[in-house]
């Protein structure tokens, strides 16, 4: 009797869990696993959506590695992403060690306001705005720099100045996000060691560089390989601010990708693109978890 | 001595009030974006070039947003199809996340494992890669330039299932236990038992996938042209192609309402979505 009842419940729970799976399974099966074993397989075509598919091996590959446009578009991607990555990890840093003191609840909920607003509003959004505070003749940065008597600059008119006025928009939105983690980093570096390494007489720099920084390296290498996953998929500050120009000089993987796909019609080197871009985040993926692995170890 | 360690407490204090004085200064710069939009957003239309900028509103008519509500893009419909895909979104994922969170957490059954295995890669994939083929597949059944088709692709998420799975199996089991012992279905402990346990996490994935369902725009970029289909986000350029001719406030006005939902949510409940969003980023 007790045994019948004991497999009747692990059928149940069988059923049961099946039952509960399969919605988000289904969903994620359809949307996400046999898409990108499609992407895969059309990379290795030459698709046209009237006559189908030709299997052309790795020719897209061929192209993209072969040609000098695809390849500028390649290294402005990851120049991007090396700055971006930069400046928000370590603006992220030093407004962190700035937060983290006392202060009353007011003006830590101000900060957090501040800082953290940017992050959640969609670059979609305030990149126009952007565009207007970059405009060269009527924007307002140009204005309070002709205030100051300081000449105007091309913000996104020049190939020169264009990537480091997406970067300073990017780190303006971002690096709020980082802070955030960093302090609650902070905030788990034990009191005691500090005030015992200042009584001793350690400068702050030697309790910074000696005890936080080995403390919150987990969390700072978490929020680099965080932020270079971001920042390789870049897209929509790009093509609000500069639509990849001037030429080619802020155009980013993944704009390149839409431009083939949706405006060349070329699926199937779009897929190759794509596929170029699944690998960079994978290679960035599995150094991390390389990393964090050894980083715990340590 | 004791006069010595008074002098290096005040000088801390200084030099704690010289950060945060920068730290203030930092953060109004931070904000002027979002001050100067929506001080634009009142300025007259007219006024819209002239400097120097303004950061607080010169007046508070709302001319500007009626010029929105009247213009050739329809806004209105815009909006509401943003509403539309962010709220089906979000509860389409409450329930599949936590359903599968459930079983994943909570029973035994054969595959468990590497169903969930395979589960975790998604987190992997970035939107770039899936989109294509779901672009191929949505002009067959006719779901381009529809927002139902950016509701469906968004109805489930790795990110939603393994975040309340990590949650459910940090909460006690002895509850559930109990339950099942006096008889009760999987269904009956889900729903009494498991479902209240998880309601921090569903608040902050509710906040996270609305947020993202609202400032989505590399997937409806591609998916839609229509006007009559579009979301907010995508529909920035429009609004900027249509309206700066020197209507520059009229734009800002659109972006004001466009930000306003999440700008809310932010000012009322700005822990648990910096909670919310942190956690999206701590998900390994």
């Amino acid at each position: 009797m007790a045994k019948r009842r004991l497999s009747d419940l692990r059928k149940a729970q069988m059923r049961a869990g099946y039952l509960f799976v399969v919605p988000s399974f289904v969903l994620y099966a359809l949307f996400v696993l046999v898409p990108v074993a499609i992407t895969i397989v059309l990379s290795f075509t030459y698709y046209d959506i009237s006559f189908g598919a030709d299997w052309v091996w790795f020719e897209n590959y061929q192209r993209f590695f072969g040609e000098s446009r695809s390849i500028t578009i390649f290294w402005n991607t990851l120049r991007f992403a090396f700055f971006a990555v930069t400046g928000n990890v370590l603006v992220g840093l030093l407004l962190a060690l700035a937060l983290n003191r006392a202060m009353p609840g007011w003006l830590l909920y101000f900060f957090r306001l501040a800082f953290f607003l940017p992050v959640i509003i969609s670059a979609a959004f305030v990149a126009v705005v952007w565009s207007y505070f970059y405009a060269v003749d009527f924007g307002v940065i140009n204005y309070y720099l002709n205030v100051l008597g300081l000449p105007a600059v091309p913000w996104l008119t020049s190939s020169k100045v264009a990537m480091t006025s997406i970067v300073i928009m990017d780190v303006w939105k971002n690096t709020g996000f980082f802070m955030i983690i960093l302090v609650a980093a902070l905030q788990g570096v034990p009191q005691p060691i500090m005030d015992a390494a200042s009584m001793d007489g350690a400068s702050p720099w030697r309790r910074f560089s000696r005890i936080t920084l080995p403390y919150i390296s987990p969390v700072l290498f978490f929020c680099i390989v965080f932020a270079t996953i971001g920042a390789l998929q870049v897209f929509e500050s790009i093509t609000i601010l500069t639509g990849g120009g001037p030429g080619d000089s802020t155009r980013s993987l993944s704009i390149y990708l839409v431009d083939e796909a949706f405006g060349s019609f070329e699926l199937g080197y779009a897929a190759a693109v794509s596929v170029v871009m699944m690998l960079l985040v994978l290679i960035v993926t599995i150094i991390q978890l390389v990393g964090s692995r050894r980083l715990v170890e340590a | 001595m004791q006069t010595r360690s008074m002098q290096t407490k005040r000088a801390a204090r200084n030099v704690d009030i010289a950060i945060i004085a920068v730290l203030t200064v930092m953060g109004v710069l931070m904000l002027m974006p979002f001050l100067w939009l929506f001080s634009m957003s009142f300025r007259p239309a007219a006024e819209a070039y002239k400097m120097p900028p303004s950061f607080l509103p010169p007046t508070l008519d709302l001319s500007n947003y009626q010029t929105v509500l009247n213009s050739a893009v329809p806004f209105l419909k815009i909006y509401w199809n943003s509403l539309y895909v962010a709220v089906l979104v979000t509860i389409g994922q409450l329930v599949t996340c936590t359903l599968a969170a459930f079983a994943y957490a909570r029973l035994r059954f054969p595959g468990r494992d590497s169903l969930f295995f395979v589960m975790l890669i998604g987190l992997m994939f970035p939107a770039q890669v899936t989109i294509l083929p779901i672009y191929l597949g949505y002009a067959k059944v006719g779901l381009l330039n529809n927002p139902l088709g950016l509701v469906l692709m968004g109805l489930t998420s790795s990110f939603g299932v393994f975040m309340l799975r990590q949650f459910l199996r940090s909460q006690p089991k002895e509850l559930e236990e109990a339950a099942l012992m006096d008889g009760a279905g999987y269904f009956k402990i889900f729903w009494r038992i498991s479902l209240p346990q998880l309601r921090p996490a569903l608040a902050a994935l509710a906040i996270i996938t609305f947020t993202g369902a609202w400032n989505s725009y590399f997937q409806p970029r591609a998916l839609i042209e229509s006007q009559q289909a579009m979301t907010l986000p995508i529909a920035m350029d429009l609004l900027r192609g249509y309206m700066s001719q020197g209507n520059l406030s009229v734009v800002m006005a659109a972006m004001s309402m466009s930000i306003l939902p999440v700008v809310l949510l932010f000012l009322v409940a700005q822990k648990m979505v910096i909670q919310g969003v942190t956690f999206s980023g701590i998900r390994n």
